[in-house]
C-alpha cells in the first residue's frame, strides 16, 4: 500500500527556499553588473597599471677629457649580479647556491635582501662582479634562472689620485640633496656628483635616462615591452687640464702634502689642479663602504679637502708682491726709492726682525722682492697704513672667491679695522699692519688666489677668472674674458723685474732658475708658530712654515703661471721652488734648448 | 535494478545543465592554466568528471531510501575516516585534509557533505512531528555539529561551514518554528564568535581583517580580493576574450583555477559570460528544488532540498567571494572550480537528487 505523506508544509516551505536562492543570485548578479558594466572604466584602468612598469634606462654620464681630448673621467660597464626572490622555488637553496657559485658568504647574501627597497624588483647581491663571476653565473643560467647579470655604466678615474680634487667623485643621492629643489626629479639610488667638477656640472654630465614600458607578470616577470624612449647620452666635457702636466704635478710632490696650480695668464684656463694627500676616486663609484669613507673623513690630514680652492693659509712673503703694488701705484714709493734695512725694525715698542739677520743695508724695491727683505716692506706698510693696503689686496684679488667652477670655495681672508671690529670688537693696532705687511697675522689666501696674483703680473695686469672647463658636447664655454685693473704700466715693470731678479740674479728663488728659460717667481714662507717659537730647539715638523713659491715663465710672453705650497716646507725657496723647477721644465718641455738644465749652484 | 520506468523519470534538463556548467569549467580552467607549468589540469579534471559521472549512475542505480537508511552507518565511518586524517594525516601544505588513495589524493570532507546530507534527511523526516522545537532537532544538531568541528579542525573551516544551512534548511523544511529558527541563528552567532575569538587561527583572522579592509595587508589576503575586483571590472560588458584575461594570464588572480575561476569567467567572458553561469547554477538548483517539491516522501524532499541548501550555499559564497563582498575562503565552486573531491561530490549529490526524481512514482 503507498503510504502517502502530508508534504504541504514541506511544499509551501520550499517554495520559500527557492525564492530565498532567486533572491541571493539576483543580487550576486546586481554586484556583476555593478563592477563590470558601471565601475568598468574604474577597473579597468587599475588592470593596466597592474601590468605595466616602467623600467629606467640609465643615462651614461658624460665623459670629462683634458685640453687634449684625453679622457679624465669615463663610465666602464660593469656587472651587477642580482636574484629574483619571488622567482625563486626554494629561497635557501637557491641562496646557498648562488653563494657559492660567486664566491659570497650566505650571511651577507641575506643580509643583503633584508635591506632591498621595493618588492617585486630584483636586488643586486654582487655589484662589480668580475668577468669570471659573469661567465661562472651564465654557465648555470638553467640551475639559478632567478639570477641574472645586468650591465650597467660605472665612474671611472683613469687618473686614480691625481686631479681627484679638481675632478671629483660621485655617489648616490643623499635624502638632504632629494629635498632640494635642485634634485626635485631624481630617486633614491641615482648617480649625482658630490665634489669637484662631477659636482659643479652635475645637470649638464647627467644626461637624461630613458626608460622601457614592459609588461610584467605579478613576479616581476618581464613578458613583453610596450614601448621605449632611449637615454640622451650626457654631453662630454672639455676641461683645461693637461692631464701630462697633471701627472707631473702630482709626481712633482712625492707624497709630501700641499697643493699646486697652474693657469694659463692670458685666459684663466686651470692647466692643472693638485691636492695632496688625495684619494682615489674608483673607490667611490660602486658606493663606498662606511668604514672606508669614515676613515677618509676623520683623516687628519684632511683628503678630502682640495687645498687649491679651500686650504687658506698666511701668503708670507707672497704678499710683498701686493706690498709693492700698492705701494708704486699710491705714489709711496718708486723703483729707485731706497730703505735702510739694518735686520730689524724697531717700531711701536716691538723690534721686527727681517729674514737676514745682518741685515740687506741699503735696499731698493728690486732688491727687496729678490732678497724678500722684510724691513723694506715693514717701512711700506707703515707708510701705506692698513686700510690701503686692505683696499688693495682685495683689488688683487685676496679675500673672496675667485669665482672658479668649482663647489665650496674658499674666501681667504683680508683683515682690516672694521673686519676687526665686527668680528672681534676690538680697534686695529699698528703693530698688527707690519705683520700683515709681510703677508702674516690675520692675512690669509688661497693658493688659487696666489696663481692668479701670478697670473696677474704674468699678464700684465689683468685679474683673470680661473675656469676648468673648456668646451659642453663640443661646443666652446662662453668664458669671462680678465678684467683689465687699469695699473701703471711702471708699477708692473718694477714688478716684474724684481720677480725676474728672485729667480735669475742671486734672490731666495734661484732654486727655481731654468738655463735658457726667463723664470719669473717669488718664494714664501707662512709661519704656523712664532720665530721666538721655532727657535726653541728642534721644533717638530707641524711646526714648520709653509713653502710658498708662486711663478710665471718664460718672462716674455708667459704661458704659464704657477702656484705651489708645500705643508710645513720650512721654506720657500728650499722647499717649494724646486718643485716649480720641475712642473715648468715639464710644462715647457720641448720649447727648452738643448742645454743641459741645470741651475747654478749660487748662493742667495 | 534500473528499470525502464525509470529511465523516463531522468530529469534530462538538469543533466543538461550540469554537464554545460562543467564543460564551461574545464574551458576556463584550461585558460587559467595553459601557460603555466600546470597545464594538464584540465585533462585531470576531465578524468575527475568521467569519475563521477560513473559515481551518478552508481547512486542512481539504488533507491536513495536505502541509502538514506543506512546513513548512521555513514556517520560512522565518516567520523572515522575524519578522525584517522586529523590523528594521523599527512600535512599538506599545512592542513590534514587530503588522503592519500594509491596515486590519488581525496579530499573526505567533501563525501562528507553527502553523508551529513542523507543524516538529516533520515532522521527529520522520521521525526513525525507536525511542528518542530529546539529540542527536536538537538540531536541532529550535535550530530553535525560534531561532524562540523571534525573538519574545521583540519582545518578546513569552509567546507565545514556548508552543513549549517544544509541544517538550517532541512531543519525549516521539517517544520522547525520560525523562532526556533531564529533562535538557531543566534546561537551560531554567538558559537561564532567565541570561535572566533579562541579558535580561529591567524591567517583566518588576517583574512577577515584584510576582507573589511584590504589596503591593509595588500600583498597578503586582501591582495586576493583586490586582485579579484579588478579582474571581474576590468572584463566589462563583454570581457576580454577567452584566454585573453591579462589579469589571469599575468598571473596576478591567485588561486585562479579553483577558488577563483568565477574571477577568470567574469574577466574573460564579461557580465554576459557571469549572467549565463548564473542563470545555469540557478535553473540546476530551481530544478532541484522543483525535485524537491516533486518528492514522494519526506526523506527524498529533506535529502534533496538538503543537498541543493549544500551547493547553493558554496555556489553564492564562491560567487560573492569573487565579487569581494565576503571574505576569502577556500571554497572551491561546484562544477567549476578544478579539484577532483569536489566534482565527485558534486556529481553524487547530482546523482542523488535525480535519484529522487527518478523514483517518485515507485513504490
Amino acid at each position: 500500500m503507498r503510504i502517502y505523506e502530508d508534504l504541504r508544509v514541506v511544499q509551501t516551505r520550499l517554495a520559500v527556499v527557492q525564492y530565498v536562492i532567486l533572491v541571493l543570485l539576483a543580487l550576486l548578479a546586481a554586484s556583476f553588473w555593478h563592477l563590470q558594466v558601471l565601475r568598468h572604466r574604474y577597473y579597468r584602468t587599475l588592470a593596466e597599471n597592474n601590468r605595466i612598469r616602467v623600467v629606467p634606462i640609465a643615462a651614461p654620464r658624460g665623459p670629462l677629457l683634458d685640453r687634449h681630448g684625453r679622457p679624465l673621467v669615463e663610465n666602464r660597464p660593469s656587472f651587477n649580479i642580482v636574484l629574483a626572490p619571488e622567482q625563486s622555488q626554494d629561497l635557501d637553496d637557491t641562496i646557498s647556491r648562488l653563494a657559492r657559485v660567486l664566491g659570497i658568504g650566505q650571511g651577507a647574501l641575506r643580509e643583503r635582501l633584508a635591506r632591498r627597497g621595493a618588492p617585486f624588483h630584483p636586488v643586486v647581491v654582487k655589484a662589480d662582479a668580475s668577468i669570471e663571476d659573469v661567465a661562472v653565473l651564465e654557465a648555470r643560467r638553467f640551475e639559478l634562472p632567478e639570477a641574472s647579470v645586468q650591465v650597467v655604466p660605472v665612474r671611472s678615474y683613469p687618473l686614480a689620485a691625481a686631479a681627484a680634487h679638481a675632478l671629483g667623485r660621485v655617489g648616490d643621492v643623499t635624502e638632504r640633496q632629494l629635498q632640494s629643489p635642485e634634485f626635485a626629479d631624481l630617486k633614491p639610488g641615482d648617480l649625482v656628483g658630490q665634489a669637484g667638477i662631477e659636482a659643479q656640472y652635475n645637470r649638464a654630465l647627467m644626461g637624461q635616462d630613458g626608460y622601457r614600458s614592459v609588461i610584467v607578470n605579478s613576479r616581476g616577470l618581464e613578458k613583453d615591452e610596450a614601448g621605449r624612449r632611449p637615454p640622451r647620452d650626457g654631453p662630454s666635457l672639455m676641461l683645461t687640464l693637461d692631464a701630462d702636466l697633471q701627472r707631473a704635478v702630482e709626481r712633482a710632490f712625492r707624497g709630501r702634502a700641499g697643493s699646486a696650480v697652474a693657469l694659463d695668464p692670458e685666459t684663466g684656463e686651470v692647466l692643472a689642479m693638485t691636492s695632496i694627500p688625495a684619494y682615489d676616486p674608483n673607490h667611490f663609484t660602486m658606493g663606498i663602504e662606511a668604514a672606508a669613507w669614515n676613515e677618509l673623513a676623520r683623516d687628519p690630514a684632511t683628503p678630502l679637502m682640495n687645498r687649491v680652492i679651500q686650504g687658506q693659509y698666511a701668503p708670507g712673503s707672497l704678499f710683498k708682491i701686493v706690498m709693492a703694488i700698492a705701494a708704486l701705484e699710491e705714489g709711496i714709493v718708486t723703483p729707485e726709492r731706497t730703505f735702510y734695512c739694518p735686520g730689524y725694525l724697531s717700531i711701536y715698542d716691538n723690534v721686527f726682525r727681517c729674514n737676514r739677520a745682518d741685515g740687506h743695508g741699503m735696499v731698493s724695491l728690486r732688491r727687496a722682492l729678490a732678497e724678500s727683505c722684510n724691513v723694506y716692506f715693514y717701512q711700506v706698510g707703515v707708510q701705506l697704513e692698513i686700510e690701503r693696503i686692505a683696499r688693495w689686496a682685495r683689488t688683487l684679488g685676496l679675500g673672496a672667491p675667485t669665482g672658479v667652477d668649482l663647489p665650496h670655495e674658499a674666501s681667504g681672508l683680508v683683515p682690516s679695522p672694521a673686519w676687526k671690529l665686527r668680528t672681534q670688537r676690538l680697534p686695529w693696532y699698528a703693530g698688527e699692519t707690519v705683520s700683515v705687511a709681510i703677508g702674516q697675522g690675520q692675512l690669509t689666501a688661497t693658493p688659487l688666489q696666489m696663481g692668479c696674483l701670478a697670473a696677474m703680473v704674468a699678464s700684465g695686469g689683468k685679474l683673470v677668472r680661473p675656469r676648468l672647463v673648456r668646451a659642453l658636447g663640443g661646443r666652446p664655454v662662453a668664458a669671462e674674458p680678465p678684467r683689465d685693473l687699469g695699473l701703471k704700466p711702471g708699477t708692473l715693470a718694477a714688478v716684474r723685474a724684481g720677480l725676474f731678479a728672485v729667480v735669475n740674479d742671486h734672490g731666495s728663488g734661484w732654486r727655481a732658475r731654468i738655463d735658457g728659460v726667463e723664470v719669473c717667481g717669488k718664494t714664501g714662507s707662512a709661519q704656523v708658530v712664532s720665530h721666538a717659537r721655532l727657535a726653541r730647539g728642534t721644533p717638530a715638523a707641524a711646526l714648520q712654515p709653509h713653502a710658498w713659491f708662486i711663478a710665471y715663465a718664460p718672462a716674455e710672453r708667459p704661458r704659464i703661471a704657477l702656484a705651489v705650497l708645500v705643508e710645513h716646507g720650512g721654506s720657500g725657496g728650499e722647499a717649494a721652488a724646486p718643485l716649480a723647477r720641475e712642473i715648468l721644465t715639464r710644462f715647457l718641455g720641448d720649447t727648452l734648448p738643448r742645454r743641459a738644465v741645470v741651475a747654478d749652484a749660487v748662493g742667495p | 535494478m534500473i528499470d525502464r520506468r525509470l529511465l523516463l523519470g531522468v530529469d534530462w534538463f538538469l543533466i543538461c545543465a550540469v554537464l554545460l556548467l562543467t564543460a564551461i569549467g574545464v574551458a576556463m580552467i584550461l585558460s587559467a592554466t595553459h601557460d603555466t607549468r600546470h597545464s594538464e589540469l584540465y585533462l585531470k579534471q576531465l578524468y575527475a568528471v568521467g569519475l563521477g559521472v560513473l559515481g551518478m549512475l552508481a547512486v542512481l542505480s539504488v533507491d536513495y531510501r536505502r541509502l538514506a537508511d543506512r546513513a548512521p552507518v555513514f556517520y560512522g565511518a565518516s567520523l572515522l575516516v575524519l578522525g584517522y586524517l586529523l590523528v594521523l594525516g599527512a600535512r599538506v601544505a599545512g592542513t590534514r585534509r587530503w588522503l592519500q588513495l594509491s596515486g590519488a589524493q581525496l579530499q573526505p570532507s567533501e563525501l562528507v557533505k553527502i553523508v551529513a546530507a542523507l543524516l538529516a534527511a533520515k532522521v527529520l523526516a522520521d521525526s513525525r512531528k507536525e511542528s518542530l522545537g529546539l529540542l527536536d532537532v538537538a540531536g541532529l544538531g550535535a550530530a553535525l555539529g560534531l561532524l562540523a568541528l571534525l573538519i574545521a579542525a583540519q582545518p578546513d573551516l569552509g567546507t565545514a561551514f556548508c552543513l549549517v544551512p544544509l541544517f538550517l534548511c532541512v531543519a525549516f523544511l521539517a517544520g522547525l518554528r520560525m523562532r526556533a529558527v531564529l533562535a538557531l541563528i543566534a546561537v551560531l552567532l554567538l558559537v561564532g564568535g567565541l570561535g572566533w575569538q579562541y579558535a580561529l587561527k591567524d591567517y583566518q583572522k588576517t583574512r577577515i581583517y584584510s576582507f573589511l579592509d584590504p589596503r591593509l595587508d595588500p600583498r597578503g589576503a586582501g591582495y586576493q580580493k583586490i586582485q579579484s575586483q579588478i579582474a571581474v571590472g576590468a572584463g566589462g560588458l563583454l570581457g576580454k576574450g577567452y584566454m585573453n584575461g591579462s589579469q589571469s594570464q599575468l598571473g596576478y588572480l591567485p588561486a585562479r583555477q579553483t577558488d577563483f575561476i568565477f574571477s577568470v569567467l567574469a574577466e574573460e567572458l564579461g557580465f554576459l559570460g557571469v549572467a549565463v553561469v548564473l542563470g545555469l547554477y540557478l535553473l540546476v538548483l530551481w530544478r532541484a528544488l522543483e525535485t524537491a517539491q516533486l518528492a514522494r516522501d519526506r526523506v527524498g524532499a529533506f535529502l534533496a532540498a538538503g543537498l541543493t541548501a549544500v551547493l547553493a550555499f558554496q555556489v553564492v559564497y564562491n560567487v560573492a567571494m569573487v565579487a569581494g563582498l565576503v571574505p576569502v575562503k577556500g571554497l572551491p565552486l561546484p562544477l567549476m572550480s578544478y579539484g577532483g573531491s569536489s566534482i565527485l561530490s558534486t556529481f553524487l549529490a547530482v546523482g542523488l537528487i535525480l535519484n529522487v526524481r527518478m523514483r517518485r512514482f515507485v513504490n
